[in-house]
């Protein structure tokens, strides 16, 4: 105890010295802790928005199909699905869609495009795509309606009431098309998704795709997002190799990956940061070794072990690191706070957001990596600066330094 | 006879002094025994603080060897030497060096501390030291806020509060007045004489040197006039 005693004490010696290296610290965490947050709110914000829109929590389709998604490829017997979903406790929505790709034409243009019949009724509460509408309306049920990105819209020069024409592979292998009116326009956070996904109701599609009751996916919102695992591994094996659930993970593995890499980049940016900070620990711990070398002399006399001097000098540097980082980390928090309620408005750099699947406002996201990499790393990092001058101390003979002026 | 505590034999001292070597101790042969009150004297640049670490396991000599209680001190390892000034030694130095962020009951248990001593023994034996040595009323000061003869009191409690076999003293009246000089010395002749301490001086200071039961004289590294 005596030793932390010493070792906080003599933290308090050069008050401004300390307290500038503490600034320092605090600044450095404070800036990290800011950036990590942001950086976590918008790859959260982009695996949201594409769960919540379009993919849904969980998804089934006939073996096969996520890979090759052929409109031959179908659920043959989607009552059984809707059987099995129906008695899961843990399946909250669920909605059957019919997906292919194909082409979409106006008077002007064509676009080539992914085409999504859905069940209005049961899609909307299953996901957000409505509140993206920004010109008409969504899908009413009736026949023949489509919902289009703005975006397509005006590469194909067509607005609301216009007729567009639809083309797509049938399942017999014949080509088939559709006529449908625009009721509906819609803005998301993704340029891209707007530029190439279409609605148009379920029975159409199936009509057009001469698919009978046949559907392509079913896509569902659990109660538990975090037990995805439990409940896609219970469906599995009531529903047998004939079919595959594919959790959002699955999905969009893509951005899964972004995440997981993210994690490992953000604990080499700690690490960058602390290395930063180490040149002012080891700077400051330098002085302050140096300004004691009588001092560790007498200590060294008088019987302290070489153990011991490390651990002080150690310490020092820990109490330098806990300090500063703790400071950091709660005014990083009081600016995360409000941001995390009223966002941060990028809208000058939209466009680019968009194109990433961002919206224009990010919200930071505080998790229990940010806190465990700012709290762990910039102190252990601390430590390490005080490494070298440590071991000047540990060097030091006693009768030089006893008599070091 | 008894055993001597602290043994010489051809003691040998060279250090470099930017570049040159200079002879600080040549040839000498001393026994100090239990509970002596020797001094080590002769003018500036005699060797006497450079014999005193020697016996202090502070240094290592340039040949000869330095027993204590019978060991030789040559084989041990610096780790070793440390364990031994802890456990057997203490030492008093000129400018007291007390650790000045620690107050004077914490200085004095710091080394109960490092022998890895209770808190509660190493308070009360501390504090036991402090009214022996009438500077209980310190206990709670820094050594900013003491005098130089005051310091030293706590010096030489940190050196004694763990029963050393012998305390090694580097002019400990060097800073101080004459009359705090004195009551310094009664105390540590009170020390020795109660306690059974031994004590190793080096000093110029005749009011030290008059203290001494047994006298050692240096000029230029060797014995010059030894006296008993």
């Amino acid at each position: 105890m005596i030793l932390l005693n010493l070792a906080w004490r003599n933290l308090w010696r050069n008050t401004r010295r300390s307290v500038i290296v503490l600034t320092s610290v605090a600044i450095g965490v404070v800036a990290t802790v800011i950036l990590d947050t942001l950086s976590r709110g918008m790859i959260f914000q982009m695996l949201n928005n594409q769960v919540g829109s379009h993919v849904t929590h969980m998804q089934i389709h006939r073996a096969g199909f996520h890979k090759n998604p052929v409109i031959q490829n179908t659920i043959a017997d989607p009552e059984r699905i809707e059987t099995v979903l129906r008695s899961d406790p843990e399946i909250v929505l669920y909605s059957a869609r019919v997906v292919t790709f194909g082409l979409l034409s106006s008077a002007t243009n064509s676009s080539g495009i992914s085409i999504v019949g859905v069940d209005p009724e049961r899609e909307r509460s299953l996901t957000t795509i409505r509140s993206y509408i920004v010109e008409g309306s969504y899908l009413t049920g009736a026949p023949r309606e489509i919902v289009i990105g703005k975006a397509l819209a005006e590469k194909l020069e067509v607005g609301l009431g216009d007729r567009v024409v639809a083309m797509a592979s049938a399942k017999d292998g014949t080509m088939g098309s559709e006529l449908f009116r625009v009721a509906g326009l819609f803005e998301t956070f993704s340029s891209e998704f707007d530029k190439t996904s279409v609605y148009v109701p379920r029975s159409s599609a199936q009509a057009m795709l001469e698919l009978g009751s046949e559907v392509s996916e079913f896509a569902m919102l659990v109660t538990d997002p975090d037990r995805l695992a439990e409940i896609s591994k219970r469906l599995r094996s009531r529903l047998g190799e004939e079919y595959e659930v594919l959790p959002y993970t699955d999905l969009l593995p893509f951005l899964v990956l972004q995440i997981e890499l993210y994690d490992q980049s953000m604990v080499i940016f700690y690490v960058i940061v602390g290395i930063a900070l180490i040149f002012g620990i080891i700077n400051t711990m330098l002085m302050s070794v140096f300004e004691r070398i009588k001092e560790f002399g007498v200590l060294k006399a008088i019987g302290m072990k070489n153990g011991r001097i490390l651990f002080m000098v150690l310490t020092e540097a820990l109490f330098l690191g806990i300090i500063g980082t703790v400071v950091g980390f709660l005014v990083g928090y009081l600016v995360y706070l409000p941001l995390s309620t009223y966002g941060l408005d990028l809208s000058a750099f939209s466009g680019s957001l968009r194109s990433f699947g961002v919206g224009a406002i990010v919200y930071p996201v505080l998790t229990a990596g940010v806190i465990t990499n700012a709290l762990i790393i910039i102190p252990l990092m601390a430590v390490t600066g005080a490494v070298y001058p440590a071991v000047r101390a540990m060097r030091l003979e006693p009768v030089r330094a006893i008599r070091y002026v | 006879m008894t055993n001597p505590i602290l043994q010489t034999k051809g003691l040998e001292k060279i250090y470099e002094n930017d570049g040159v070597p200079v002879h600080a101790v040549r040839g000498i042969d001393l026994d100090v025994f239990a509970e002596d009150f020797l001094v080590i004297a002769g003018p500036s640049g005699s060797g006497k603080t450079t014999l005193l670490n020697l016996l202090g396991a502070l240094d290592t000599p340039s040949a000869g060897r330095v027993f204590f209680e019978g060991t030789d001190l040559s084989s041990k390892s610096k780790s070793e030497l440390a364990s031994l000034r802890l456990q057997r030694m203490g030492f008093i130095f000129q400018a007291y060096n007390l650790i000045p962020v620690l107050t004077a009951l914490e200085n004095i248990e710091f080394t109960m501390m490092l022998r890895g001593i209770d808190k509660a023994e190493r308070h009360a034996r501390a504090q036991a030291v402090m009214e022996e040595l009438g500077i209980a009323e310190l206990a709670h000061k820094r050594p900013n806020h003491m005098s130089g003869g005051q310091q030293q009191r706590v010096a030489i409690a940190r050196a004694i509060v763990t029963d050393p076999a012998v305390v090694l003293a580097d002019e400990p009246t060097a800073n101080i007045d004459t009359a705090t000089g004195k009551a310094l010395l009664d105390l540590m002749e009170r020390m020795n004489s109660e306690k059974h301490i031994t004590f190793i001086f080096s000093s110029h200071d005749p009011q030290v040197i008059g203290r001494g039961k047994r006298l050692l004289c240096l000029r230029d590294g060797r014995i010059d006039s030894p006296r008993e």
